[in-house]
């Protein structure tokens, strides 16, 4: 997405491609909510994250992470 | 003082010593629920005739000797995100209508087996997904926001209709209605209170906690919540413990984090002065306090929604597609826009996360506690959805509610909001203490020393 205020058509198309058949008149609104969500998480791509990994957790074999880690 | 004025921990002691029965307890809070719903709109459902017969049982079993401790026979209510066998979990939401949940949340099991009484469920934001609580009214004026999004337990609690409430925090949930209705909240160490069985907002900043009238109050019943339930991915391999705050007020030694940015920025002069005179009654205690940097703050909004955003519409993807129609205007909105963030901005996010901890980890090296305000301005007319501050800023009230509350839930680590006096208007401000994962005792030890340097706190005055 780039920078400049999301097109409601292309707000459109981009929820028909996630699935979600947004009604005409919802076009607008959407594209707007969507452009300011853009707005404050695009600030993240300031940060050098380096090797930094993503923080989600994954345990196989059922293990969790105990009070010592 | 009728007995649903009392503390959870006061009840309790009666209760134990026999001088007040479950019933007794249970009929007065019903009735001070009959008093006051109709102006505040706490509950979504209140499952009197059960509650009458859990409060028989529970003073049965006492009259047998079988106490089980200090929950036995105590009247709460369930933040309406929480399943509890065969009653409905509306989420507040016409999505969910024609719900039952099939069997308890966890959280809901340990209260049956503590000996607690349901009441019945507490409003939320629709599907916790806001910071005001529409339907309900704040405590101390009706033309207020109750905050949220755990607004009815806030509610109850505060009122006398709920002698202690489970809540939810996704971004500051529990502790921002527990602020604005001057009650306590704890939003506990991440993992710590598992979540099966709790409709979630965003799995990976969701907790449950507590909504009390004291800080004694929130150990007792984080005492009965906290262990390890492999059902909740999350849960950390943790025993139950003990979290009832001893009665010392000696805090020699203990470093307090005080903020010199972002947790006094944009803040209203009424709720900084509470909070540093908060802050000056710790170190009349002992405390030592420290001016600490709070980092990485441009990137806090910024990573709770890259989190919160697109696992929202994930939770939803179903129902959206479904009945659309059926979610209020504020929340649909926000779960279609979530569409269409790209998967490279959730994966910064969670990157960030991992920073963010890694910083946080840092500082509370520096320091034992952070204290700071749990909210920068206090309970907003119903109608307001700005907050214009001094330099021309103008802040969405939703974004200004979140804003301080949001690191713990990043970060995970444990957050107590504490009443610390009232602005002008006679509206309360809460005090937040910040300590590292785990470190529930320590936040409970000095929340409860704070406590006792405060003159009793009344019931709202609009109850």
């Amino acid at each position: 997405m780039s920078a400049d205020v999301l097109p409601a058509p292309e707000a459109a198309r981009w929820a028909a491609r996630a699935g979600l058949l947004l009604p005409a008149e919802r076009h607008a609104a959407v594209a707007a909510t969507a452009h300011h969500i853009h707005s404050v998480v695009a600030v993240l791509r300031e940060l050098d994250f380096g090797d930094t990994p993503p923080a989600t957790a994954y345990h196989p074999g059922g293990e969790h992470r105990s009070a010592a880690q | 003082m009728q007995p649903s004025d009392l503390s959870l921990a006061a009840a309790a002691e009666a209760i134990r010593t026999r001088t007040l029965s479950p019933v007794e307890l249970v009929d007065s809070v019903l009735a001070r629920i009959e008093q006051v719903e109709p102006r505040l709109k706490a509950y979504v459902t209140v499952t009197a005739d059960a509650a009458r017969r859990a409060a028989r049982t529970a003073g049965d079993e006492i009259a047998a000797g079988h106490y089980r401790g200090p929950l036995h026979g105590i009247p709460m209510g369930l933040k309406d995100m929480i399943d509890a066998e065969g009653t409905a979990t509306s989420a507040s939401s016409q999505v969910r209508a024609g719900h039952v949940a099939a069997a308890d949340s966890t959280v809901a099991a340990r209260m049956a087996a503590a000996g607690a009484v349901l009441l019945g469920k507490t409003h939320t934001h629709e599907f916790a997904y806001g910071l005001t609580t529409p339907q309900t009214h704040n405590a101390w004026d009706p033309d207020r926001v109750a905050g949220g999004s755990s607004g009815g337990s806030a509610v109850a609690v505060a009122a006398g209709a709920a002698t202690f409430a489970l809540g939810t925090d996704t971004g500051g949930s529990i502790r921002v209605p527990a602020a604005l209705n001057g009650v306590v909240g704890l939003k506990p160490t991440y993992g710590l209170v598992p979540r099966h069985g709790v409709t979630s907002l965003s799995w990976s900043l969701d907790h449950v906690g507590p909504l009390t009238r004291t800080v004694e109050d929130a150990g007792l019943v984080l005492s009965a919540l906290a262990g390890h339930d492999p059902r909740d991915p999350a849960s950390l391999d943790m025993p139950a413990g003990d979290y009832r705050p001893g009665d010392g007020t000696d805090l020699t030694g203990l470093r307090v984090g005080v903020p010199r940015t972002y947790y006094f920025d944009h803040v209203d002069p009424e709720v900084e002065a509470a909070v540093r005179q908060a802050v000056e009654q710790l170190r009349s205690l002992g405390a030592h306090p420290v001016e600490v940097d709070i980092p990485m703050t441009r990137y806090v909004q910024a990573t709770q929604w890259g989190l919160m955003v697109p696992e929202a519409t994930a939770y939803h993807e179903r129902t959206l597609r479904a009945v659309p129609d059926l979610y209020q205007a504020d929340v649909r909105i926000l779960l279609e826009a979530g569409e269409l963030m790209p998967a490279g901005d959730y994966l910064r996010a969670q990157r960030s996360r991992t920073l963010m901890q890694q910083e946080w980890a840092r500082l509370l090296e520096e320091v034992d506690v952070v204290a700071a305000p749990t909210v920068p301005v206090t309970a907003v007319k119903a109608d307001e959805e700005t907050v214009t501050w001094p330099d021309g800023t103008v802040e969405a009230v939703s974004d200004a509610y979140v804003r301080l509350s949001a690191p713990a839930n990043i970060t995970g680590v444990p957050a107590l909001s504490v009443p610390a006096g009232h602005d002008a208007a006679g509206l309360p401000i809460g005090l937040q203490l910040l300590a590292r994962p785990l470190a529930e005792r320590l936040l409970l030890r000095v929340g409860h020393a704070y406590e006792q340097t405060r003159p009793a706190r009344a019931l709202a005055p609009a109850a």
